[in-house]
């Protein structure tokens, strides 16, 4: 069953602050969280979350299309154990997320 | 024979029917490219292997090679990987590089002093990050963009990291404030 419209997105409260204070420094910091459950929201857009799967922090660079999907969802919790592509190429990006 | 590195793009599965096909799996980021690179060698690049796609299943191709005329004979090559030279592939773009380059390069700091190498690369659609494995430490993810790996060079063999503060810091999570009983 869907959320209701009128209580908004879930967010953990400490996310915002976190997110604020990275923005403040201008640095590229990386914010560490465990909170796999909050919402992506437009002010996040730029910045660079280290989510936590368990295991280890995996980056996770917020993107506008990425808006309103869980942080949970971009960092995977089960390792895939095959074959990765020969042939797949990596794209360096420009910096900053 | 040759001494350039090898990459491993497919392996041969077994056996289809009883005329000496064979069940291929492709190990490229587009399957049917597998069938455009050539020569395909095994490991030691002394033998070659002509194949010839056949037809398309659900996790592999059925493929046909010559000499091989019977299930038995198909059969026998169960387990073999197929191999191309890397300068096959084509040149990789500005910014872009192939995975199979970057594992195993190792990673020096900003003062360019060694610290571990490239164990992976991930992308889980929130932007491609390696997974750095530090000299006798736990690996850890880094964020594949110009900030945090500013050098790369291949023919070097390694990449500049910057690993932002804090970034290694053993940290437990916060925990929620606990709730009363509701009144």
């Amino acid at each position: 069953m869907a959320r209701s419209v009128w209580k908004g997105p879930f967010v953990d409260g400490y996310m915002m602050k976190k997110a604020e204070k990275a923005r403040a420094s201008g640095r590229n910091d990386i914010i560490k969280t465990w909170s796999r459950r909050s919402t992506v929201l437009p002010q996040f857009v730029g910045l660079t979350f280290g989510v936590y799967n368990g295991n280890k922090f995996l980056p996770v660079s917020v993107t506008e299309n990425m808006i309103g999907h869980k942080f949970g969802e971009f960092a995977p919790t089960r390792t895939f154990k095959g074959h990765t592509a020969a042939d797949k190429k990596a794209d360096k990006a420009g910096g900053k997320g | 024979m040759s001494t350039e590195r090898r990459i491993c793009i497919g392996v041969i599965m077994g056996a289809h029917g009883v005329r000496g096909q064979i069940r291929l799996r492709s190990f490229t980021a587009d399957p049917e490219s597998l069938f455009a690179y050539k020569p395909l060698t095994s490991e030691d690049g002394q033998r070659v292997f002509a194949v010839t796609r056949k037809d398309v299943m659900k996790n592999y191709f059925v493929a046909a090679l010559p000499g091989v005329a019977d299930r038995e004979a198909a059969e026998a090559l169960r387990g073999t990987k197929l191999y191309i030279e890397r300068s096959v592939l084509p040149p990789a773009q500005a910014g872009e590089y192939y995975e199979a380059d970057l594992i195993g390069l190792a990673a020096r700091t900003a003062e360019n002093e060694a610290f571990g190498a490239v164990e992976a690369v991930h992308d889980y659609g929130a932007g491609t990050f390696l997974e750095i494995k530090p000299k006798g430490g736990k690996s850890f993810m880094l964020p594949f963009n110009d900030d945090l790996v500013p050098v790369v060079d291949v023919a070097a063999g390694y990449v500049l990291i910057v690993v932002p503060e804090g970034w290694l810091d053993e940290e437990k999570p916060q925990k929620a404030p606990k709730k009363g009983p509701k009144a």
